[in-house]
């Protein structure tokens, strides 16, 4: 008798041993399952819906990734983002980040540093032009998705060849303007934000000036090169090149006037060639993409580009660095290009022929990105291009003469670097 | 100019604004751009479900809006009404001056107050938490709560009070007895006042809550408005102004009386 | 016993309205941004230095100081209207008083987004009226010189209904026996309001401004919403020039010195606004105090 009750005791006891780790696994199981969130601004969030799903099937059961919904102007997101930051933990892991807000974030400590997840192989393999705006004071922190860089769109179907130089910009605007082929030679974004400052770098830069050297800390903006820059874009409006309301456009504004044939050439980033390819667009097919006119030598865009980074302080580190591996593969970047136009970093795919074949004006990209020059990078360019914003804008609408109007700009950002310290 | 045209003309102005945003919520994108031409299709429900099917559905704000209205009401009257009690009671030298402090305090632009609010909620960890914005909310309309509540509490004769006391009340005995019937009134006119002020909020909502499911109604607003893709996102627009609208409409319809009656007796007593 | 009942909310009252203004005088003083990784570091002065050179403060501030003033102005005169209309009993009034008070119970922020839309050119009706008036195509969001008026305009049909309360329960304070008096005498509704209602409302009028005009200079959700501070900064208030320098430069050490230098110049402006309108409107001898000061 005892020896029967011993023995079912300990199939009893076996079984729920068994039963206890099975359990246990199981539990294991489901807490091994990391689960990574992404804020990405609207546009790239649905940009990187199929992405996604691919990913969590392929890493399924290990890591799930999510991506967040953020606003679709990028102050907005910006603001978002920190606000978020600020208030302690922020909800998410990883956070795709404009070129121009990294030295802020991660001046104010933010940001983790990745520079022992990419090797010099990886960095290596990045586009030339890709590889500006992604480390702070010798870190690195973020890793490019795509390459956005300003570019120059033109009529084909009106006139041979690009014009190279700002003065034949207006040239071929003012005699297309004449025989009424357009309403307007050339739209851009003229409202007062970061889309200006965009525009202005490519024109400073172009004629041959700097903004801000940020080593040494040298403005100029009021230097003869800056001046010539803000006269022009001032000029294209008093001479009815631009239309006046050119001074409210965004990206937005000026794709749809360009879209419905209204202009000869726009300005505007890469994302509008494939609007432009649409069924609704009435310049289908007549659309041709360069670089932004400059004096000869000087060629400049506008580095854009987002990138995506992982906060300090997140619990999953290496698995947001697996999915930020993924969506920048180039695999993923060969899908964002095709389907939505987002030039990619990497220089593989830059250079693949497949695609070069299937879409030629990913040569154009490249070649754009050869000349792409990042904005100022320093952690007080948010307020240094507001300044710079303010006095264009006032110079824009007449109320500044071109002067004037950059002699205050580079006075204000002296202040603004000046009460921060940094000046030496 | 006669009454009826003078009465006309207020009721488009206060309401003009309000009915355009519904009317165009129900226009198709076409229509939209050209509301006074006719247009064969022209009705549509798309904008109102692109806006309830958002992520988060807008019902989330419209809850969260409640959960904090509530809180804030609550917490706000849980402590103005025992101070508008006891502000009658010390020297009246100390009441004439708290009053004039609670009047300063009421008519604070209390938007300049966000940068000290956030440093609050950063060092006390109340970000991105519903509850939490009641002790803002609770704080900022207690001067207006504690001088409405007061008046009410002067209009009460003495003697009730001291009839009261012989009988044996205590104090506790007494609010919930008398004081709180009595004045209920006004109890309900701070109430709603302070109900609609949570609601409205938005400076203090915009830095303590960044988490979109967590957001209040205003908050998402101004979200939405920076946040469109199209080039002509007016249809969204105007169905979100609308349907951000109606609980206000409703909560003004139906404690019409208590509000009004809130707003002008603080104005007849100061 | 007492001081128990006063104790919370007085301790609440304490550190949301008063510590928040020693603490920005303290930090007014201090580099504290994102450059000094958002620690608080002593820097004498220089903080005031630049707020006295800052271009875009002052300019701030006019455009503040033009909206609030513009604002409160035709609010007050409106709300006087809209007053004498509900004062008399008829048949209907009450609804009517319902009706025009939704637009102050509306969230700010809604109703911005609904302006936006009133306001778009080419697709908005105001655009519409314009162009049948002749006058053409006024792009008010987009044009410096105008996009301000939009936005007085939009705060005006908010806050109006709240100044029309306030001077609706002066009004019915005054006795009707004074107007029959005056109006034996051979007076009509002018001198009426010029020696009755003016003087008896003078209480209700200097509330009702007070308290506009303390709220419109912190303006901050309707621009933010309605114009984003735009175009060329002209709609800019000073209460969001410092929510950005706080939230967009993380520059913590100046966004508290524009408070607290805004917080004196608005105390000092409605001093100055109360005791001008105390001469401008004169009393009457049966006036009662309504703030006892």
């Amino acid at each position: 008798m005892m020896r029967h009750s011993h023995f079912i005791r300990r199939i009893i006891a076996t079984l729920f041993i068994v039963l206890i780790c099975s359990a246990g696994f199981g539990i294991a199981q489901a807490r091994s399952i990391e689960s990574v969130s992404f804020l990405m601004a609207a546009p790239f969030a649905d940009a990187t819906q199929d992405l996604v799903k691919q990913f969590n099937q392929e890493h399924r059961g290990n890591i799930s990734l999510q991506v967040v919904r953020g606003p679709l102007e990028t102050e907005a997101m910006s603001d978002l983002a920190i606000s978020s930051l600020l208030l302690g933990k922020a909800p998410f892991d990883g956070l795709l980040m404009d070129v121009t807000w990294l030295p802020k974030y991660a001046a104010a400590g933010w940001m983790q540093p990745l520079e022992d997840y990419f090797s010099e192989t990886d960095i290596a393999s990045l586009a030339i032009g890709a590889r500006e705006g992604n480390s702070y004071d010798g870190h690195l922190y973020r890793w490019p998705m795509n390459a956005d860089m300003g570019l120059l769109y033109y009529r084909t179907d009106l006139m041979e060849l690009p014009p190279e130089t700002p003065d034949q910009l207006v040239q071929v605007s003012q005699s297309l303007q004449k025989d009424k082929k357009v309403d307007w030679g050339y739209v851009w974004q003229g409202r007062q934000y970061e889309g200006l400052s965009c525009v202005y770098l490519e024109l400073i830069d172009g004629f041959g000036g700097d903004w801000l050297k940020t080593d040494s800390n040298q403005i100029g903006l009021n230097s003869k090169p800056g001046v010539e820059a803000a006269a022009w874009l001032q000029g294209l409006i008093d001479q009815g090149v631009s239309p006046r309301a050119v001074t409210n456009y965004g990206e937005a504004e000026a794709l749809q006037s360009f879209k419905v044939g209204d202009a000869a050439f726009m300005r505007n980033w890469p994302y509008a060639w494939a609007e432009l390819q649409k069924s609704d667009s009435a310049v289908k097919g007549n659309v041709g993409i360069t670089t932004m006119v400059a004096k000869p030598g000087h060629t400049t865009a506008t580095l854009g580009s987002w990138g995506l980074t992982v906060l300090k302080g997140s619990s999953h580190v290496d698995a947001s660095i697996e999915a930020i591996r993924f969506l920048t593969s180039e695999t993923a970047q060969k899908q964002l290009f095709l389907k939505y136009g987002y030039s990619p970093t990497q220089q593989r795919v830059i250079d693949d022929p497949q695609l070069l074949q299937d879409k030629p004006i990913l040569a154009e990209f490249g070649r754009a990105l050869k000349v792409a020059t990042p904005r100022p990078q320093t952690a007080l360019y948010a307020q240094i291009s507001d300044v710079l914003t303010r006095q264009l804008s006032s110079i824009l609408t007449g109320e500044r003469t071109p002067e004037n109007g950059m002699n205050v700009a580079a006075a204000n950002t002296n202040q603004i670097l000046m009460s921060a310290g940094e000046k030496p | 100019m006669n009454r009826r045209s003078l009465v006309g003309l207020l009721l488009l102005w206060s309401l003009g604004p309000l009915l355009w945003q519904v009317y165009t919520s129900f226009c198709s994108d076409q229509a939209l751009i050209q509301p006074f031409v006719s247009h064969d299709q022209r009705w549509t429900l798309i904008h109102y479900q692109s806006v309830l099917n958002a992520n988060p559905p807008f019902w989330r704000y419209l809850v969260n809006s409640l959960i904090v209205g509530i809180s804030s009401t609550f917490l706000c009257l849980l402590l103005a009404l025992p101070a508008a009690y006891a502000l009658n009671r010390i020297p009246r030298q100390l009441s004439a001056l708290s009053r004039l402090a609670l009047v300063g305090a009421a008519l604070f632009p209390y938007v300049l107050l966000f940068l000290a609010l956030l440093e609050l909620a950063r060092a006390l960890n109340l970000g991105n938490q519903l509850l939490a914005l009641s002790l803002p909310y609770a704080a900022l309309s207690q001067p207006l709560a504690i001088l409405l509540l007061n008046n009410a509490f002067n209009d009460l004769p003495p003697e009730l009070e001291d009839a009261a006391k012989l009988e044996g009340l205590s104090l506790f005995q007494r609010f919930r007895w008398i004081f709180i019937p009595l004045i209920s009134p006004a109890t309900a006119s701070t109430a709603i006042l302070v109900f609609l002020f949570s609601w409205n909020e938005y400076p203090i909502a915009l830095t303590w809550i960044s988490d979109s499911s967590k957001l209040t109604l205003p908050v998402a607003m101004a979200r939405i408005a920076g946040s469109s893709i199209y080039s002509v996102p007016y249809g969204a627009y105007a169905a979100a102004t609308v349907l951000g609208s109606i609980p206000l409409v409703l909560l003004v319809l139906i404690f019409q009386k208590p509000i009004v009656s809130g707003l002008t007796s603080g104005a007849v007593k100061g | 016993m007492i001081i128990f009942l006063l104790l919370p909310a007085l301790l609440l009252l304490l550190v949301v309205f008063v510590v928040p203004l020693f603490r920005y005088a303290w930090l007014s003083f201090h580099a504290d941004s994102v450059i000094t990784g958002l620690i608080a570091i002593p820097n004498g002065g220089a903080n005031w230095l630049r707020l006295l050179q800052d271009l875009r403060y002052w300019q701030d501030l006019g455009q503040t100081l033009r909206f609030a003033g513009v604002s409160v102005g035709l609010e007050l005169i409106l709300a006087l209207c809209i007053a004498l209309l509900l004062d008399q009993r008829w048949r209907g009034r009450d609804v009517v008083r319902t009706l025009a008070l939704i637009p102050w119970a509306l969230p700010t922020t809604v109703m911005a987004l609904g302006w936006r839309w009133i306001f778009n050119t080419p697709y908005g009706p105001i655009d519409h009226f314009t162009k049948i008036a002749g006058i053409g195509s006024l792009n008010i969001l987009g044009d410096p010189n105008f996009a301000w008026i939009a936005t007085v305009w939009a705060d005006v049909w908010k806050t109006t209904p709240f100044a029309a309360l306030i001077l609706l329960a002066g009004l019915q304070t005054i006795p009707a026996d004074l107007y029959e008096a005056l109006r034996l005498e051979g007076g009509n509704a002018l001198i009426c309001l010029r020696r009755i209602t003016l003087p008896l409302l003078r209480p209700y009028i200097l509330l009702a401004l007070l308290f506009r005009l303390a709220q419109s200079f912190g303006v901050f959700d309707l621009i933010q919403v309605l114009t984003g501070g735009g175009p060329a900064s002209t709609t800019e208030s000073i209460a969001l020039y410092a929510y950005w320098n706080a939230l967009r430069f993380l520059d913590f050490g100046y966004s508290s010195t524009i408070i607290m230098a805004s917080f004196v110049l608005i105390s000092l402006i409605c001093v100055i606004a109360w005791i001008g309108l105390q001469v401008l409107i004169p009393t009457h001898p049966k006036s009662r105090g309504v703030i006892e000061l």
